[in-house]
């Protein structure tokens, strides 16, 4: 499992200033699901999920993802942003356990 | 040392002071989002759910101007692809604010939030989502002006992607 928190980031390769672009993001993470004892009881327990994604675009933020176990495995979400200058985009995933995840990406215009 | 420094005291203290400023904004809107966080995914019943989040609003019916994407039948409940995308303008005076993403027969029926700026754009977000059993999935869309806009698709569920 050492492959938790990458994340990979997809942008169009050609923007344009003033485009509303879209992204998708993927994160490798487990996003455990509650068990149940074979009484059919939660466990409870600190279970290990993403309960946070944060999108910001120069220094800005743009979507913020308030998740839940609902969602699936190692998740992806799409998103969309106004380009209007170059710089940095950043998405950053928040777990229960504390872990901190991120991507960023360049926008540059061709 | 008072004429050879490299960087104006002024200028320190402006900086010093934007900094300050900033670092009070990041956290009074951090602790109101962890105020609400706990909250969000519950094991509740849905009805349950709808009244925690939205209280007693009416919810009118979206289809208008919500495009729902979502399969109808879902082979692998644990992995769902669901994309919402809202026909409005994204302006700071009228923009999308909120997304919900509703299924009502998983457990914990809340799947997600997304909060938006008017940065964005266009309101359009998607994700990979579980679903439980067969049952109803909504999406429900906040806008600033606090309308409340609903559409909500069946999705046969084959194999359930929830466990537990």
């Amino acid at each position: 499992m050492s492959d938790i928190g990458k994340v990979r980031l997809r942008i169009p390769s050609s923007i344009k200033p003033g485009d509303v672009v879209q992204v998708r993001s993927l994160v490798i993470h487990p996003m455990e699901r509650i068990e149940r004892d074979p009484q059919g009881k939660i466990v409870q327990k600190n279970y290990n999920y993403i309960n946070k994604v944060i999108v910001t675009y120069l220094g800005k933020t743009v979507a913020v993802f308030d998740t839940t176990q609902s969602v699936a495995e190692n998740p992806f979400f799409s998103f969309t942003f106004k380009a209007t200058d170059p710089g940095q985009l950043k998405v950053q995933f928040l777990d229960t356990t504390g872990g901190r995840y991120e991507g960023t990406a360049d926008i540059k215009f061709s | 040392m008072k004429d050879g420094h490299p960087i104006p005291r002024r200028v320190v203290l402006k900086t010093l002071g934007a900094l300050g400023a900033g670092a009070a904004a990041g956290l009074r809107s951090g602790a109101s989002a962890h105020a609400q966080t706990p909250a969000l995914g519950q094991n509740e019943s849905v009805q349950d759910a709808m009244k925690r989040l939205f209280g007693g609003r009416t919810i009118k019916d979206g289809s208008a101007v919500i495009k729902f994407d979502i399969p109808l039948i879902a082979e692998n409940g644990s992995v769902v692809p669901v994309a919402v995308s809202v026909d409005s303008p994204m302006t700071p005076s009228s923009y999308v604010k909120y997304i919900y993403v509703v299924a009502d027969k998983n457990r914990i029926p809340v799947v997600t939030r997304v909060t938006l700026a008017p940065e964005a754009g266009r309101a359009a977000v998607g994700a990979n989502i579980r679903l439980g059993e067969t049952g109803e999935v909504r999406a429900i869309v906040e806008q600033s002006d606090g309308t409340l806009l609903q559409v909500a698709r069946e999705v046969k569920v084959t194999v359930g992607g929830c466990g537990g």
